[in-house]
């Protein structure tokens, strides 16, 4: 609790700390607060973690990173408010979003007038991001739309073929639907019979109605693409229902601590981010960095996967780091994760998402999680 | 029948939380827009309250207790001031604390997802209870506490001499008052026998779903449910609720999903251009707001 408020007065007093003059600056606008700050939050302290850690080592070239993080609570209106004072005020060279995509117009609009880079980190990639992407936008996160629905349904036919009666689970989102409804034709492209997708809506009090829908249409599987607490309410309350179908989710940052509290062998998570329980060396690190933290470490994954992004991109920007030396560095930026993904992000002039998406699944075994289909590679045309 | 046993549950969600707005309205008038924070206070009231006590059967009364005296406190050090204000101030005050204890929450206890059941070690199953519906136990729980809180409310109202103030309090304060009924100590039980409801139904949900700020939202929902019965009517809210449940669980099953967030808040513009003092509620009550 204590740390937690630590940093609160942390980042009220962010920006008025001055730095050394030379400082790289980075700015963040995220929902630290608000319904949504459960998704963003863990990921913006691992990055702020991350920035301690670089500038305790040291920094780029001798140069402390300064980053200036400001709470949106993931409304729009803020989130154009941050923006406008970390370019005017704050003068950043990279700007970083991790809020919801309802805060993204404002910031794009002015990272463009600006001509400074505008990273998402932790929140969902925008298709802008996608090859042909646009200048100045990038995109760090794990979970891609359309691909994660690809990879999901190639697990799917490998696990049951495609004379399955497929469940689809969203909230109500565009984003969330978007993807499930476009999961929707790929199933049937294959041959599967997808149901008409349960939209969820964002308050829910019980989930038991939407999974009486799912029971009752007589999905063999199901497949859920939304913010975490929707998709692990819904298996919830299906199997308080007696289904007994599988059930496939997308691997947010809760995903590791929830597979081992809910013990559901046919509970899937499909994700882009290895799992702490795996112990490589950089979950190692993130452990260490994030002892007496507010949240738990296996959160911290998207968030210091952006640190190292950051990192990157201002090394080879070299200094003075101003908005068009930063771009012009992370067009052809190649980030090792040393293992937090299934390889490298690696951005193209062309392409600010990866040029390849790796993915694996896992579930709970019994005594602990198991990667049941090990990476598995995806262009990214 | 699992759709029956779903509105059965789903109305008694709506029906635990809403009553909090009516017993507040009912006696003091106030339109407590900060019931949905109350609420989520409470359940993380039992958070760490679990954090030291393992024993559900401890750790959820003393819970419920806090809950009891916060409420009550909410009214002696914040709402009493209001006293004589217009209502537009009070209802305001209570906006303005929804709003501080939403930021208090983050503060000391992060926007985590958190579950209340993992130190308690609550594990809800489920139960089949009639030929093809299925109950979770928590639920249950759910329905037979929201059944005991009404049927205590209805008794309390009309055969207790405590009821018997708050009425009196409710229909014309000046003459309670003249009457010797204390009415601060009347708004502070109120508001403190508001605030213990609110909070079982956050405790329940939470040790059902686990906890975090968006059940300040469910809060929310379940306003509709109190305003279509009618703000003054503790049977308006049951029966409001019960409608309000019964078209989202049929419109889900049936029509679309998506209109389960649209649908009460359509009910309640309906009621509100056809009937604006609700079901069960009195219009005289409605024309002072």
């Amino acid at each position: 609790m204590r740390p937690f408020i630590a940093l609160l007065a942390a980042t009220a007093l962010a920006p008025v700390t001055a730095l050394a003059q030379e400082a790289y600056r980075v700015g963040l606008s995220g929902a630290l607060t608000g319904p949504a700050a459960g998704s963003y939050a863990p990921a913006i302290e691992g990055l702020q973690l991350y920035i301690e850690r670089l500038n305790a080592a040291g920094g780029i070239d001798g140069r402390p990173v300064e980053l200036i993080v400001l709470d949106d609570t993931g409304e729009p209106s803020r989130g154009a408010t941050n923006s406008r004072r970390l370019l005017g005020q704050e003068r950043v060279s990279l700007m970083i979003n991790a809020s919801l995509s309802s805060t993204f117009a404002p910031m794009i609009a002015d990272a463009q007038r600006a001509g400074v880079p505008l990273l998402f980190a932790s929140s969902a990639c925008p298709a802008e991001v996608y090859p042909p992407a646009q200048p100045l936008l990038y995109c760090s996160t794990a979970f891609a739309a359309r691909y994660d629905s690809r990879a999901t349904l190639d697990f799917v036919q490998e696990q049951a073929g495609t004379d399955i009666d497929l469940g689809l689970v969203a909230m109500a989102i565009p984003l969330s639907r978007g993807e499930i409804e476009a999961a929707e034709g790929l199933a049937r492209e294959r041959g599967m019979r997808p149901q008409a997708p349960t939209i969820v809506p964002p308050p829910t009090a019980d989930y038991t109605p939407f999974a009486t829908s799912i029971q009752q249409a007589g999905a063999d599987w199901v497949y859920a693409w939304a913010p975490w607490v929707t998709q692990v309410r819904t298996v919830e309350a299906l199997r308080r229902l007696g289904w007994e179908g599988n059930y496939i989710a997308w691997g947010h940052i809760e995903a590791e601590g929830e597979l081992a509290r809910l013990r559901d062998a046919n509970l899937y998570a499909i994700g882009a981010n290895s799992l702490f329980s795996e112990n490589l060396p950089v979950h190692q690190d993130i452990r260490a960095a994030a002892a007496g933290s507010t949240y738990p470490a296996d959160q911290m994954a998207e968030g210091w996967i952006a640190g190292m992004v950051v990192e990157a991109a201002l090394r080879a920007a070299g200094w003075p780091a101003d908005g068009a030396a930063v771009n012009a560095a992370m067009q052809g930026l190649n980030v090792d994760t040393q293992g937090l993904r299934g390889g490298p992000i690696q951005f193209t002039a062309d392409n600010h998402f990866r040029a390849t998406q790796y993915y694996r699944v896992y579930r709970w075994n019994g005594e602990a999680v198991e990667v049941v289909r090990d990476w598995q590679a995806y262009s990214v045309e | 029948m699992q759709l029956i046993v779903n509105i059965v549950v789903l109305t008694s969600i709506y029906a635990l939380v809403s009553c909090g707005y009516v017993l507040i309205y009912r006696v003091s008038r106030v339109l407590n827009l900060a019931h949905g924070e109350l609420m989520m206070v409470g359940a993380y009231l039992l958070l760490v309250t679990a954090g030291y006590v393992t024993n559900p059967m401890v750790a959820i009364p003393l819970a419920a207790i806090l809950s009891l005296t916060m409420g009550a406190l909410v009214y002696l050090l914040l709402m009493r001031r209001m006293t004589g204000e217009s209502v537009l101030a009070a209802i305001l005050t209570t906006i303005a604390l929804g709003i501080l204890l939403r930021g208090l929450i983050v503060i000391f206890f992060s926007a985590a997802h958190q579950y209340p059941s993992v130190p308690l070690g609550l594990h809800s199953s489920s139960i089949q209870i009639l030929p093809g519906a299925r109950i979770s136990t928590l639920s249950l729980v759910l329905v037979l506490v929201t059944a005991a809180v009404y049927g205590s409310l209805f008794a309390a109202l009309r055969l207790s001499r405590w009821g018997l103030r708050m009425r009196a309090a409710g229909q014309n304060p000046l003459l309670a008052a003249q009457r010797g009924i204390n009415l601060h100590f009347i708004y502070a039980l109120v508001w403190g026998i508001a605030m213990f409801t609110g909070s079982v139904a956050g405790m329940l949900i939470s040790l059902d779903a686990g906890l975090d700020q968006t059940l300040v939202l469910i809060g929310l929902k379940a306003f509709p449910a109190a305003l279509v019965g009618g703000l003054d009517s503790l049977l308006g809210a049951l029966v409001g609720s019960l409608i309000v449940a019964a078209a989202e669980v049929l419109l889900i099953q049936y029509v679309n999903p998506l209109l389960a967030d649209v649908v009460p808040f359509l009910i309640l513009i309906a009621m509100l251009v056809l009937r604006p003092w609700g079901l069960f509620g009195t219009r005289e009550a409605l024309d002072r707001v």
